[in-house]
């Protein structure tokens, strides 16, 4: 499959791989499907919560201060931070009414999930909980095409980054989660990625991505302008 | 609410700790989706037992895209999630394959019917199959020692990609809930049946 690197978010790549447009030229997307399936997005907001929250519940059931170890309160933070990130991304483009048609719904609906993560992480963390840091998104929220672009690299991101840290997890109520959140954050990434015109799913196999290499990729967005703190210590979590 | 401590038995708390996560939240919410979790502890010889269950999964799924493809009945961008998936599959089967080595299960007999060549039976097929696929890998997450969980999660996340890609294509929400479900061995089994995929 030919591959395309030619855009990026920061140094995060955007694989291009195979445009749905050089694969179905014709643009036969199946209309009649569409009108024969669609769920109304009235449906979607009607739904005042978001489904799929009692198996988030089960995050706190061992709360930090308690049983967990440091090790998964460690992971968690990285979670929680990574989750902060994709939260106030899709919230600001909500408040600034920026898209339209079905990126604006994909932002809605992903961004309640997404808030609906830190919620639960916060939590599970309880006082352990990184703060939320501040972010400067530089306006990739007020284009529909820079906004898809960004959400693409980060819900990719996020599946790499629980792909690797689920192995490492010591609690099993905790991994039982983290893996139902780690094939959502696909699900989403999958969506964005049609959305922006791309093959939602590129490869057979999805790579993990490192603590590091994540720490770094959005350190290199500068999305970030000043870190969160825990309430235990003053220095940033998101250090890498 | 419950520590993690060895008075009690490992599976006994962790089952207690999951009901008692969804009690916490269930005010109002539909309570579905709580993992149930293996009485045993993750072993290399519960890795064969998972791993075959997903093998089984594979060999439908492959062979549903490529039956699909050699009829040639679809067309525009549900002939390219065909060919783009199918060849996910077939990667997927000969992983599971080679791992597993002599202890892979063997090919089930299968019959798709008109799933393979009428776009609304495929479109209804590929949604139950991809779907079933997310929750049978999520559902045997804690069953998997940790080399396993890392092979079998660098899938799950393509059968969710691939379930997000045909739900947006029939206009379904490909992610409404902020937790996928997953299923076990038995609900598995049970929802595969109920595509009439396979023979008996």
């Amino acid at each position: 499959m030919a591959t395309h690197r030619d855009e990026t978010i920061g140094e995060v790549p955007v694989e291009l791989d195979l445009t749905l447009e050089e694969l179905d030229p014709a643009g036969a997307i199946c209309e009649a499907h569409e009108n024969l399936y669609r769920d109304s997005r009235a449906t979607f907001l009607r739904r005042a919560t978001v489904g799929g929250a009692a198996l988030l519940g089960a995050l706190s059931v061992v709360p930090a201060s308690g049983a967990q170890s440091a090790n998964d309160v460690d992971i968690l933070n990285y979670a929680l931070t990574l989750e902060y990130l994709q939260s106030s991304f899709y919230t600001e483009a909500e408040r600034i009414r920026a898209l339209r048609g079905n990126a604006r719904e994909a932002a809605e609906v992903v961004g309640a999930v997404e808030r609906a993560h830190v919620q639960a992480l916060r939590k599970a963390l309880g006082s352990a909980a990184v703060s939320r840091p501040t972010f400067n998104f530089g306006g990739v929220t007020e284009d529909q095409r820079r906004f898809l672009k960004t959400a693409v690299a980060f819900e990719d991101l996020a599946v790499g980054a629980y792909k690797a840290q689920a192995p490492r997890l010591q609690s099993k109520p905790i991994l039982a989660v983290a893996i139902s959140i780690h094939s959502v954050e696909a699900r989403h990434a999958a969506w964005m990625r049609r959305l922006f015109g791309i093959v939602p799913a590129a490869e057979a196999f999805d790579d993990p991505v490192s603590r590091p290499e994540a720490t770094r990729i959005v350190a290199s967005t500068g999305f970030i302008t000043s870190s969160g703190k825990t309430e235990r210590e003053a220095k940033p979590r998101f250090t890498g | 609410m419950p520590t993690l401590d060895s008075r009690h038995s490992r599976s006994d708390l962790l089952q207690r700790a999951i009901v008692a996560g969804g009690a916490l939240t269930a005010g109002g919410l539909v309570v579905a989706g709580l993992p149930k979790l293996a009485s045993s502890a993750p072993s290399p010889a519960q890795d064969v037992r998972v791993l075959n269950l997903a093998l089984l999964l594979e060999y439908v799924e492959s062979a549903f895209y490529a039956e699909a493809r050699a009829k040639g009945a679809l067309r525009g961008e549900l002939r390219v999630f065909a060919e783009v998936v199918g060849g996910h599959e077939q990667q997927h089967l000969a992983f599971l394959k080679k791992t597993l080595g002599s202890k892979a299960r063997t090919k089930p007999k299968m019959q798709f019917g008109k799933a393979t060549s009428d776009p609304d039976a495929f479109v209804e097929g590929a949604l139950a199959l991809e779907d079933t696929g997310v929750a049978a890998y999520n559902g045997q997450a804690t069953n998997l020692t940790a080399g396993a969980l890392a092979a079998a999660a660098r899938i799950v996340s393509v059968e969710a990609r691939h379930a997000a890609w045909i739900r947006s294509i029939v206009g379904k929400t490909p992610a409404a809930d902020a937790t996928d479900p997953s299923l076990t061995e038995a609900q598995v089994l049970t929802a595969l049946r109920k595509t009439g995929f396979l023979r008996s």
